[in-house]
């Protein structure tokens, strides 16, 4: 590998126009060629704007206050075009919906090609070899709006890809994408690294990935360089991540976790196959006391709260998307619903809500067909949080974005305002009650929007993929809350493609596949059902895998959910005798 | 007719054809459904269009849709110039009975001005099949070449292939509003319609935000891919004409002289009884 510096950041720093602080703050960094750096940090670390530094937008597009200096590929991106640079640095961004604007595959990939002047015989020649490296070849006509989530992630980076360039910066790609899709970026981008020896920064929350994939992990936090070093070093530190609201490696928690309890492992392994290494050496030291695990869930007595009976659905271009679909929630319940992109769950969810019509069979809530209902009147009995909280705020002030649901069910006065106050409190925003409600930052946000849904006092929340897109802290705050509103009473379905952040909330959970149940059993059945997720492209949690093959190696049951769950189940020899 | 359908026809004579030859055969169309008056003509007109879709393979289930929808506006049609065209009714075909309040024994059905309605008729499904026959059987890519061809500055013709691939996206968005609304109580359905636009005009706030954000990351998408707006630029797809399209352009414009010489000539085409 040339061991040249590619990447050389000397004391940047950087304010965006009107912005009251920096965003960046005395960078220093130096990047070989061939490198793969994972960035790591909490929301509004400055992760983004740095790698928009590195290609000139920042500050050539947004303008603004830059100190210091970037050269890539021994190109200053204050002195030389942003498209000049695009050649060298190419990037991928976080939502495939924005970044791909062409109207074919193969029109994506040549796009940037047609820019720089490319002759129309290396176009060619270049999209048959970016597609095939991604695996998207044979797709060249199809329209980006025909790929799955991962594949559009793969397009985005062909057409990264396509200028050849030096350094592939990627931020947050797979934050949108079920885990199937994840893996299929993550091994790609590996792949370009290894094989092409492209430089790679890929921003990321996804620890277990980033630990397994990258060849140093940067912490950023609050625009600044915390540290950078290995991943071994770097997710080693679990006391530290926390600190900076970014989530360890499971396999880091558990052995953390041991240290706590004085079984001190030669040091923390923050991968699967290193855990299992470390087990080795503390096996003789250690014993295993599983617990006596709670039976197989609640049984549920009477009649169910909200059900479905042998639905089917299909869409107006013939995708059949549930396929005799029955289903039974009672009062009081906390239901997962997990599935790969497409599986169905979104269109299982809006039959409940009666936004779309079973083509056979019925949904009811208390016994009664919610087709006879109209939304806005069942909106007052299932409230509903959809993933992307902007669309649901359409109101001036917290206030009256909490108000609007009970103007609509002729609430006014001292009534009105006792509901907006009591529901601004169950949320934390009373000091937000006058702000404007897309001013707040995105966890604020989604919690105004269950604030609204809330006030409507709905028997059944209903909230789809929660946590996507949120850092650790804020999706766990999320999860607090909806945590708490069961507690309080309230049936709750969550869909979410982030198993590791259930265990602890859920109680059941439904797989989905391709328009049918797979499984519908208690999370802790569920998560164990190894061979079953993966059937339906799902990743069960690292600290599951990992428990099963101590479990295999220990020929016991381990069926453990969390890494504090697994470290509870191990003792030393001597406290045990 | 969406924005799907563009380039959606199946391979033909037409899909090898270049953009600017189709643009030739449409306007030629065009001229002449506003050139001939004649019921006669103007059918013949509608008749070939239909062949030539046939002929492409054109999917007609959209086609036949909008000709569905536009049935009522060709009854009115019909109805309106055989009852009220006057300019060109001379056999009267059926009169209001005398003792009918006011219009009894002034109303007249005309042969003449059915014949017109009918010619008005084909006129416009001369268009609703030309335009099909054009767009659906052009690729997005070769048609955005063909308008940087024919002059159109790159930036109008990139605008214009960039609004066809994020308008679904902002359709979704505003249904996603709107569905958001419903699902916090709000009944639009038992509302009037001020009350309507009052709701509606609540969408145009996160709609608009969410377009200025979206808009700025489209810009820096564009940016990271070395997008200049400059027209000094290669293509991946060629436009060039073929001895196909020199055939085709050619022919439109022979077709096109010989029925404007006809008409001043010898009348061919006026609207008349020979017409009928």
């Amino acid at each position: 590998m040339d061991q040249a510096a590619i990447v050389c950041v000397d004391n940047l720093s950087y304010q965006y126009p009107r912005a009251p602080g920096l965003a960046l703050r005395d960078i220093n960094l130096t990047l070989r060629k061939g490198e793969f750096l994972g960035i790591i940090g909490p929301t509004g670390a400055g992760k983004t704007t740095f790698c928009l530094a590195l290609n000139g937008i920042v500050p050539q597009f947004y303008g603004g206050r830059f100190f210091g200096r970037v050269t890539v590929a021994g190109l200053d991106t204050l002195e030389n075009p942003i498209h000049l640079l695009a050649q060298h640095v190419a990037m991928v961004f976080q939502d495939p919906e924005t970044q791909l604007i062409a109207n074919t595959v193969e029109d994506e990939v040549a796009f940037a090609l047609e820019n720089v002047n490319a002759p129309r015989a290396e176009i060619v020649r270049r999209i048959a070899w970016a597609l095939t490296t991604v695996r998207l070849d044979g797709k060249e006509k199809k329209h980006p709006s025909e790929l799955s989530g991962g594949e559009k992630q793969r397009l985005a980076i062909a057409a990264a890809l396509a200028l050849q360039p030096e350094v592939l910066v990627l931020d947050e790609p797979t934050s949108q994408l079920d885990p199937v899709g994840s893996q299929e970026v993550f091994s790609t981008v590996r792949e370009l690294n290894t094989r092409l020896g492209i430089t790679v920064i890929l921003v990321s929350h996804a620890s277990e990935e980033m630990a397994e994939f990258v060849d140093r992990v940067a912490i950023l936090a609050d625009g600044q360089l915390v540290d950078m070093d290995t991943p071994a070093r770097i997710f080693a530190q679990v006391s530290l991540l926390r600190r900076y609201a970014i989530r360890p490696p499971q396999v880091a928690s558990f052995y953390a976790a041991l240290q706590d309890k004085g079984i001190a492992a030669p040091y923390i392994p923050v991968t699967k196959d290193a855990a299992e290494q470390v087990y080795e050496i503390v096996r003789p030291l250690t014993q295993i006391t599983p617990p006596a695990w709670p039976s197989q869930g609640v049984e549920r007595a009477g009649p169910p709260l909200l059900s479905m009976r042998d639905v089917e659905y299909a869409y107006p271009d013939g995708t059949q998307a549930l396929r005799g679909i029955s289903l039974d929630v009672h009062a009081g319940e906390y239901v997962v619903i997990v599935g790969q992109n497409g599986a169905g769950k979104t269109t299982l969810i809006k039959h409940f809500l009666h936004l779309l019509e079973p083509e056979s069979g019925q949904v009811l809530l208390n016994g009664q067909d919610v087709c006879t209902l109209p939304v806005s009147e069942l909106a007052q009995r299932i409230g509903f949080v959809s993933q992307n909280p902007d669309n649901q705020i359409f109101n001036t002030t917290v206030e009256a974005e909490v108000a609007f649901a009970l103007r609509n069910l002729g609430l006014r006065g001292a009534e009105l305002d006792e509901r907006v106050q009591t529901s601004l409190q169950t949320l934390g925003l009373t000091d937000y009650r006058k702000r404007h409600p897309l001013a707040l930052p995105k966890g604020a946000r989604a919690r105004v929007v269950v604030a609204a849904v809330l006030a409507m006092q709905p028997q059944v929340l209903i909230f789809d993929e929660p946590t996507t897109g949120q850092d650790y802290i804020d999706a766990q705050h999320i999860l607090d809350v909806i945590h708490q509103l069961h507690q309080a009473g309230k049936t709750v379905i969550v869909v979410t493609h982030h198993l590791h952040l259930m265990p602890g909330y859920a109680e059941r959970v439904v797989v989905m596949g391709k328009g049918v149940i797979v499984l519908d059993a208690p999370i802790r059945q569920a998560f164990h059902a190894v061979e079953l997720l993966r059937s339906t492209y799902l990743t069960p949690p690292q600290i599951v895998q990992f428990a099963q093959r101590i479990a295999a190696r220990e020929q016991i049951a381990l069926p453990i959910l969390t890494p504090a769950e697994l470290a509870g189940c191990i003792v030393a020899r001597s406290e045990q005798s | 007719m969406t924005w799907r359908n563009i380039g959606s026809a199946k391979e033909s004579l037409f899909t090898r054809l270049d953009f600017r030859s189709k643009l030739a055969l449409l306007l030629v169309a065009t001229c002449l459904a506003f050139l001939w008056e004649s019921p006669k003509l103007t059918g013949a007109l509608a008749l070939t269009m239909l062949l030539l879709c046939l002929l492409a393979r054109i999917q007609l289930d959209d086609v036949s849709r909008t000709l569905l929808i536009m049935l009522p506006f060709y009854a009115i049609l019909l109805l309106t110039h055989g009852f009220f065209n006057t300019y060109v009714g001379r056999t009267t075909l059926w009169v209001a009975p005398a003792n009918w309040w006011w219009i009894g024994g002034k109303l007249r059905l005309t042969a003449e001005g059915l014949a017109y309605g009918v010619m008005v008729i084909f006129r416009t499904l001369t268009l609703i099949l030309t335009i099909p026959l054009v767009i659906f059987t052009t690729d997005l890519s070769t048609l955005i070449v063909g308008l940087v061809r024919m002059r159109v500055p790159y930036r109008v013709a990139f605008v214009f292939s960039a609004t066809l691939r994020f308008l679904p996206l902002w359709f979704q968005e505003i249904q996603a509003i709107q569905e958001a609304q419903r699902l916090r109580g709000l009944a639009v359905e038992s509302m009037n319609w001020l009350k309507r636009v009052l709701v509606y005009s609540r969408i145009a706030v996160p709609l608009i935000l969410g377009a200025l954000t979206r808009s700025q990351q489209i810009e820096v998408a564009l940016a990271a891919r070395a997008f200049s707006g400059s027209p000094k630029r290669t293509y991946l797809h060629e436009s060039t004409l073929h001895a196909a399209d020199y055939a085709v352009l050619f022919l439109c414009s022979s077709v096109l002289l010989v029925a404007v010489w006809l008409r001043v000539t010898t009348g061919l085409g006026r609207f008349g009884p020979a017409g009928l």
